[in-house]
């Protein structure tokens, strides 16, 4: 109870309305507490260049997974490389981790970006330097780069929302409208919680709540015919438009067929992955799937090996699924985390945080492959081909081949101005 | 705004006024609040001509002004004292007047904006009123100058579009079937739909069908209507007598050679070789685009504000480029030492005024290529946009600038569609987006509610179907029926059939389309019998069969047929 209130204090006066909703309607507006859906869609706004990939999986290893363990790997530098062999893949030249053999598979349609650098290293704040090309601070939220192109590119399908976050960490659409922000989805198993009637409901009853509802509202709103107000009648019709949709189906994974699910992997993640392909394949435009677990202060090489185990599957899995359903062309997957881990080897047979020289894997649409960009040094601190690519310019690079707007600038409320990739700069190396 | 325009349009006809103002000067207050002193002159419709204090001329539409003035009106013209008619046409006063301004307006009886006539040379080389103003929607080169070879080709030499047919057409047609155009405030549409203004448009012919199937004169409306007995009801052109013989054998050479575009200026698409010369479209403009114009294009709306181009240079097209800014022209032709837009590129990597301001600086090669192509004269070569389907295949299937070059030929032969076409083409329920701004070729995709799509959804498209580009029809409910629709989609490069009830049937519809390069059949009812088909589609680079009925003969089949493509099974 205790744990309730507390709870009441900090629920947003919007978060206040959707839960007296659920109480009085019998039906929990979804898990969003904002219209994700873009009503009157503003359909696709067409950049200045055409899309070479119109969808993006982004899948986060949070906790800064081990470069040189995974995409990084320096055999030429045995002191900071640890037991951590590597092998080739179907790129020539290009070498992965023995930790990833599915998807050494894939390398042909992959690059590699080896210097990635940040300037934070801490968790919480690089983790929101990499989603938002912006650094953390006081004064602002910014927007995720989801809620960009939400923001910018508009839906391309009418029911279902734009921007999607399986697992954890859901973070929002900043000062941009709430709309935008992600839609997050805790279990990928369990699909959009709460977007169902109560069985006790049936739907000549939900319609005359709706009804009474309405009528309750309509002195209020007929007075206060404000963007803010309509926005929550909004809610409900986007809610109502999406419970009521064949669409939702694209957020139920009991419906693939057994040997997907293996495919991707039984574990979390895996699934995540396979919601996402789903949610690709009904045209969301920017689904993002996290994964936990790469903190290895202690013990980096086993806890490595098994994080890579189902992430290497499941990325493999999606790769494969969605170059098999011909959407690989059009979509791009990229794969990165906060920050990397040190080249040395610390005493707990771990690695500490490092943020020069980690990587991100990009795949799929718009993307050359085969390519690596940038090697780093012996000591893993300096890029010794290539120069230091940072958050914002990882973000430009995905803009641009999704014909987003570099320069397009939205303001804050108090009139500042900022873009979907800050000052960073598209890779051009790595992209076809 | 409208006040502003008003006043410029009434300074050329201001002072041709004369003693038709009867009436007293008094004030008129408009709805929006605004109040001027006039005396009313004469109406039309629903339009009052107010001469001002300042003896400009204000039309003002009736139901703009306030109850008191529209009382007023009633009152006058019941009365009759106020004329009706445009009173720089009514010309009662045989006094000449001592204005200029008379004698010059009296020629422009109606208000048609049709491109005009050459320019005055007295105006300074690049200023604005040197060039020929172009209606909104019209192809901008209409701006420039155009000489056009009018002759009869010789009995052995191939029919030309450009110098042999086009004149015909021009001089018999496009006082119907021209591009909309401005006439008193309304816009002209070409009767029947049907413009005749460019290749394009004519090979497009109108929302019935074409007009010109290459090499087919039974098949060629345009051929039929020209050659029907004079008093059939579709004989063209309606006035002014039939064609002439000679022309008609023209058009009906032309029709049998394969109805093809003009060959004049040709060279290869998008080559990059400059041994004729650099080329605008070919060289220069890409470099342009991917360089400049996210800061120098054509203005635009954004959250509700114009966004001009920096600089107020625009760099969007080639004769903004060769006109300059008001600081002057960016390009003195024939000086690349005296030319601003060299000038700026060639700065220091840390000058503050390097341009581009973002990115890397041009490279060596790039502004070799700007200077060679002023120091040639900064011409326009246009190139041939045409490409034929053979050259499609030699590209690789993994490269995909090149296929978005592609895209970008065929974008050039057209215009990109309208606001109501764009508008009525939604209608099937399908999100219709252009593929960028600017651009002409559209995506037309079912993505919300996908069961519901039935084959009648296509028949919406059909007003844009040769900008069609991407069709995406997966997971509707469409049968082999909307193939037989699809197949008129010419310029379709991307068919996604995924996860519909397709058979073959349907499939065989589908070997005419010239430059197909991406074909989705997973989970379709697809069998090895639509390998011939397939096979027979060699622009190709991408087949996905995955979980279709087709076997895996059928599949090494089809890798031997297209040895080039990616094929997934």
């Amino acid at each position: 109870m205790k744990t309730d209130i507390k709870k009441l204090d900090e629920l947003s006066r919007r978060e206040f309305v959707a839960s007296a909703a659920k109480a009085c309607l019998g039906v929990g507006l979804l898990p969003m507490a904002g219209s994700y859906i873009h009503n009157n869609v503003k359909a696709l706004t067409p950049g200045s260049r055409p899309a070479v990939a119109r969808y993006v999986i982004y899948l986060n290893m949070t906790g800064a997974m081990s470069h040189l363990d995974t995409f990084g790997t320096n055999p030429d530098a045995p002191d900071i490389q640890g037991p951590t062999k590597s092998i080739q893949t179907s790129a020539d030249g290009v070498i992965l981790s023995e930790n990833l053999p599915l998807t050494a598979q894939h390398m042909h349609n992959a690059a590699i970006i080896r210097t990635m650098s940040t300037s934070q290293g801490a968790h919480e704040q690089a983790s929101y330097l990499m989603h938002t090309s912006y650094l953390k601070r006081g004064t602002i939220a910014h927007p995720t780069f989801g809620s960009w192109v939400s923001k910018l590119s508009g839906g391309i399908n009418k029911t279902i929302p734009t921007n999607v976050q399986i697992g954890s960490n859901p973070a929002g659409a900043g000062f941009l409208e709430s709309k935008f922000g992600p839609l997050p989805i805790g279990n990928p198993a369990a699909g959009l919680a709460n977007s169902k009637l109560a069985d006790y409901i049936d739907q000549s009853r939900f319609g005359g709540r709706l009804a009474m509802a309405q009528k309750m509202n309509q002195s209020y709103s007929e007075k206060y015919d404000q963007k803010q107000v309509r926005a929550y009648s909004d809610l409900y019709k986007d809610a109502i438009k999406l419970m009521r949709s064949e669409d939702l189906k694209a957020f139920d994974i009991t419906l693939e067929p057994e040997q997907m699910h293996e495919l991707y992997g039984t574990s979390n993640f895996g699934q995540g992955c396979l919601l996402a392909r789903r949610l690709i394949e009904n045209q969301v435009r920017y689904v993002e799937v996290s994964r936990g677990g790469w903190d290895t202060h202690d013990n980096n090489f086993e806890s490595v090996a098994t994080n890579c185990a189902d992430m290497d599957k499941a990325l493999s899995a999606l790769l494969l699924d969605l170059e098999m359903r011909g959407l690989l062309k059009e979509t791009m997957v990229v794969l990165t985390s906060e920050f990397g881990r040190t080249p040395k080897i610390n005493e707990r047979d771990g690695r500490d945080h490092w943020p020069y020289g980690f990587t991100a894997f990009l795949a799929g649409g718009g993307i050359k492959g085969g390519t690596v960009y940038g090697k780093m040094d012996k000591v893993g601190r300096n890029p010794e081909e290539g120069k230091f690519v940072d958050p914002a310019s990882l973000n430009a690079t995905i803009a641009h081949a999704m014909g987003l707007p570099l320069n397009d600038v939205q303001y804050s409320p108090s009139g500042r101005p900022f873009t979907v990739a800050h000052d960073g700069n598209p890779l051009f190396d790595v992209l076809a | 705004m409208a006040v502003r325009w008003v006043g410029i349009f009434s300074f050329f006809f201001g002072f041709l006024l004369t003693s038709w103002g009867q009436e007293n000067f008094r004030t008129f207050t408009a709805s929006s609040g605004q109040a001027f002193t006039g005396r009313v002159l004469s109406y039309e419709g629903q339009t009052f001509y107010i001469q001002g204090k300042d003896n400009k001329l204000y039309p003002v539409p009736f139901k703009q002004l306030s109850p008191d003035d529209q009382k007023y009106l009633i009152q006058v013209t019941r009365e009759g004292k106020v004329p009706k008619g445009d009173p720089r046409k009514l010309k009662p006063s045989p006094t000449p007047t001592d204005n200029p301004s008379v004698a010059s307006s009296s020629e422009g009886e109606e208000i048609i904006s049709r491109p005009p006539s050459k320019p005055k040379s007295s105006f300074r080389k690049g200023s604005f009123f040197a060039y020929k103003p172009v209606n909104l929607g019209q192809d901008p080169t209409m701006a420039l100058e155009t000489t056009k070879v009018v002759s009869l080709p010789g009995p052995d030499e191939p029919v030309d579009f450009q110098s042999h047919v086009l004149p015909i057409l021009e001089e018999r047609c496009l006082s119907c079937h021209n591009a909309p155009y401005d006439k008193n405030g309304r816009t002209i549409h070409p009767k029947a739909g049907l413009r005749l203004d460019t290749y394009e448009w004519v090979m497009k012919g109108n929302l019935d069908d074409t007009v010109v199937e290459a090499g087919s004169l039974e098949n060629s409306y345009l051929y039929e209507v020209i050659t029907l007995d004079q008093e059939d009801d579709m004989f063209m052109p309606p006035k002014g007598g039939p064609l002439t013989p000679e022309q008609i054998e023209v058009i009906k050479r032309w029709i049998e050679d394969g109805a093809k575009p003009s060959v004049a200026g040709g060279g290869e698409v998008a080559s990059s070789d400059m041994s004729q010369g650099v080329s605008f479209d070919d060289h220069v403009f890409p470099l342009i685009e991917e360089r400049c114009l996210d800061c120098h294009s054509e203005p635009y709306v954004k959250n509700g504000r114009t966004i001009h181009p920096k600089a107020g240079l625009r760099l969007d097209t080639y004769e903004w480029i060769i006109k300059g800014n008001l600081d002057g022209a960016i390009i003195e032709k024939g000086d690349p030492d005296g030319s601003t837009l060299i000038g700026v590129v060639t700065l220091d990597d840390d000058d503050p005024e390097i341009m581009p301001p973002k990115g890397e600086p041009l490279t060596k090669e790039e502004i070799d290529m700007l200077i060679q192509w002023i120091k040639e004269g900064a011409k326009e070569n246009p190139s041939d946009t045409f490409t034929k389907p053979e050259e499609v295949v030699s590209v690789n299937p993994k490269d995909a600038v090149k296929e978005l070059s592609l895209i970008d030929q065929l974008a050039k032969r057209l215009k990109p569609p309208s606001r109501p076409q764009m508008e009525a083409a939604q209608k099937s329920g399908a999100l219709v987006t252009l593929l960028s701004t600017r651009h002409s070729m559209v995506r037309a995709e079912f993505s919300s509610g996908p069961n519901s799509i039935k084959d009648d959804a296509i028949g919406a498209l059909s007003g844009i179907k040769n900008n069609v580009s991407h069709l995406d029809l997966s997971r509707t409910s469409v049968t082999d029926g909307v193939l037989g629709e699809v197949k008129k989609f010419n310029n379709l490069t991307w068919l996604s059939l995924k996860n519909t009830s397709v058979t073959d049937r349907g499939i065989e519809n589908l070997t005419k389309l010239p430059y197909l390069t991406y074909l989705n059949l997973v989970s379709s009812k697809v069998t090895d019998q639509s390998i011939q088909s397939i096979s027979s589609l060699k622009t190709l680079e991408e087949v996905y069969l995955w979980n279709s009925k087709v076997s895996a003969q059928g599949i090494a089949r089809l890798r031997k047929a297209l040895p080039d493509a990616k094929i997934l099974h």
